[in-house]
């Protein structure tokens, strides 16, 4: 067995060594009758194919959801692997319903389209006044006498040369923080939108069986996830075969959860999401949306660096 | 009515329907915003709204509440004596019972340990502002039948029948003053631990305070332990309870020192949050001046 298939299975199959089966929902108990009578639990290999090291049927694996909503149903997902180019199913997961069905608020992700674009911005026109222009201060000529128009200096803005009158002035930062209640929106809202458009896969891990880009390019036009993919996993130390399949392409794409985003979401066609990678997010928005207290601290310029280390929106 | 889908999942239903969401379809609501008052081109120099001349355009009015030359209404009527001062008397948001028993049901407040304003203000439920001249937490009897904790709470006013529903449950309630500075360290402790200055040393009720926080029947902090058994007995017979027999508890015994700010924590010391350490102080003069306690004081 894979060690991705074990740590998968320790997440979510109680007792992996003991005959009893897992705790699931009712409604999909027939799926499971037939694979327990199909393969025969016992030992490690439980729920394995013999040598293939990946699970012989689709598996349902239980989540526990935390502040689950009374009202709507959770989400369900199959959840897949990258070890072979065909799209064999591992399972299906249960998705948090206020994280990928909530309202897609376009207008939220919009803003938080646009406050991306903004924030790092920074305005680097600049142009002299009349006061840094290079020259003399002295009066030209005198006020009265010569037929000429009154002047009292060679680089006012009325002057060739001159200073320029309400120019911009020097760098300026378009640095503004987003309410925190609209950040949290935008990544639900852009959640909803992939999983809803069929745009959103959840795997086991990035575990791939060779660095070749050309495998990763086969995979993905097999499974049709279009042009541009973005693989995200829960921390930013990945298996070394993705980093090096998907460094020579430009569209693919790899990211920590820390840093996932609505613009990078919205950029790539396809989301692909480890199942790590779910639960950190799952926690993260909902710690936010069940918060007590105000949800907005004091952003300022300085402090950005510390809340990149600290916490992720 | 197979069909009642939910405004949730009709956007669903219909977003699926619709060509990928990309950064070049999603836009903002439509607002129509504020219009310019100033026009542009060759009506750049005109009015603007404002009317010609005068009060309107330069914005030069009159002070508030002048009446082009009458007597103005706030000096016309007289005064009112018992507003006198009333930006110098000292508020407390009131907090109810239901409140606080409805904070405790949610576990917003763990009623194993004792209570105070810190706890209080730490559950968001709850706000004050030192600033306001909030002096801190008046607990009020709404929910007196609700009530059902037993709790050892310390407020800085409570009504008599708050102080009665309490103790009918066999809870212990204290009231207590605090001056602002120490409010301040209570209704913020990891804001006022950040500024790496000692806890303070509570200073004592001012004149027209200390009747009330000596007295046993608001079980006042500064009051004779045993008149407050006197009158417990008393508001149990007023209100018609047997007071409870309750098994010994460390948690109900809990009182803060009149100079005490934070349980567990004396005054002088400084707590840093990011070593983990607390620091105490060594030298006799400032180890003197925070020991100096209540009772060598009356001496």
């Amino acid at each position: 067995m894979l060690p991705s298939v074990n740590r998968l299975l320790s997440l979510f199959v109680r007792d992996i060594g003991n005959t009893t089966r897992p705790h699931i929902p009712l409604r999909f108990s027939r799926t499971l009758s037939t694979l327990n009578q199909e393969s025969q639990p016992a030992g490690d290999n439980v729920l394995g194919e013999e040598g293939t090291g990946r699970l012989s049927l689709p598996l349902m694996t239980e989540r526990e959801i935390k502040h689950p909503n009374p009202y709507i149903k959770p989400r369900l997902a199959w959840l897949e692997t990258l070890g072979q180019i065909e799209n064999k199913k591992l399972g299906i997961i249960n998705l948090h319903p206020d994280i990928f069905a909530t309202f897609p608020r376009l207008d939220i992700i919009h803003n938080n389209v646009l406050w991306q674009q903004t924030y790092r911005r920074i305005d680097y026109a600049t142009t002299k006044t009349r006061a840094e222009v290079q020259g003399s201060k002295k009066k030209p000529w005198p006020q009265k006498g010569q037929n000429k128009a009154r002047h009292g200096h060679r680089r006012s803005p009325l002057w060739k040369g001159g200073g320029v009158a309400k120019g911009p002035r020097g760098p300026r930062s378009y640095f503004f923080m987003l309410p925190t209640g609209k950040r949290v929106m935008g990544l639900r809202a852009t959640l909803t939108c992939k999983y809803a458009q069929d745009n959103l896969h959840i795997v086991d891990s990035l575990d791939i069986p060779q660095d070749d880009p050309e495998y990763l390019q086969e995979l993905i036009e097999h499974r049709n996830w279009g042009l541009s993919v973005l693989f995200v996993d829960d921390d930013d130390i990945m298996p070394e075969n993705i980093i090096l399949a998907t460094d020579p392409i430009g569209h693919f794409n790899v990211m920590p959860v820390y840093g996932l985003n609505v613009y990078s979401m919205l950029k790539h066609e396809t989301l692909v999401l480890t199942l790590r990678a779910v639960e950190k997010i799952e926690e993260r928005l909902l710690h936010f949306m069940h918060k007590p207290g105000p949800l907005n601290q004091k952003w300022q310029a300085g402090n950005v660096g510390s809340f990149r280390r600290k916490s992720w929106v | 009515m197979a069909n009642m889908w939910s405004g949730v999942e009709k956007a669903i239903r219909m977003i699926k329907k619709m060509p990928r969401v990309q950064i070049t379809n999603v836009k903002d609501n439509t607002s129509k915003g504020r219009k310019s008052k100033m026009r542009r081109g060759q009506h750049g120099g005109d009015k603007c709204g404002r009317g010609n001349k005068g009060q309107g355009q330069r914005n030069n009015r009159p002070r508030l509440g002048f009446e082009g030359g009458n007597s103005p209404f706030y000096l016309r009527i007289p005064k009112e004596p018992y507003y006198k001062g009333h930006f110098l008397k000292k508020e407390y948001p009131p907090f109810s019972l239901l409140q606080l028993q409805r904070a405790i049901d949610l576990y917003r407040i763990d009623d194993s340990q004792p209570i105070d304003l810190a706890v209080l203000c730490n559950t968001k439920l709850y706000q004050m502002d030192v600033d306001l001249r909030h002096y801190g937490v008046h607990l009020t009897e709404e929910g007196f039948d609700l009530f059902q904790a037993q709790i050892n709470i310390e407020v800085q006013w409570a009504s008599e029948a708050a102080i009665a529903a309490v103790e009918s449950r066999g809870g212990v309630i204290t009231t207590r003053f605090y001056d602002p500075e120490s409010l301040r360290a209570l209704v913020n402790p990891v804001t006022f631990f950040k500024r790496g200055v000692p806890i303070p040393r509570c200073k004592l009720p001012p004149m027209e305070l200390l009747d009330y926080y000596s007295d046993p029947k608001n079980r006042g902090y500064l009051s004779d332990p045993d008149l407050i058994k006197k009158e417990r007995f008393e508001l149990s017979q007023k209100y018609g309870y047997s007071l409870p027999e309750v098994p010994y508890n460390e948690m109900l015994l809990l009182r803060k020192d009149p100079r005490q700010v934070f349980y567990g924590l004396q005054p002088g010391w400084v707590v840093n949050l990011r070593d983990r350490v607390i620091l105490k102080p060594k030298d006799p003069e400032i180890k003197q001046y925070y020991e100096d306690r209540l009772e060598a004081k009356s001496v």
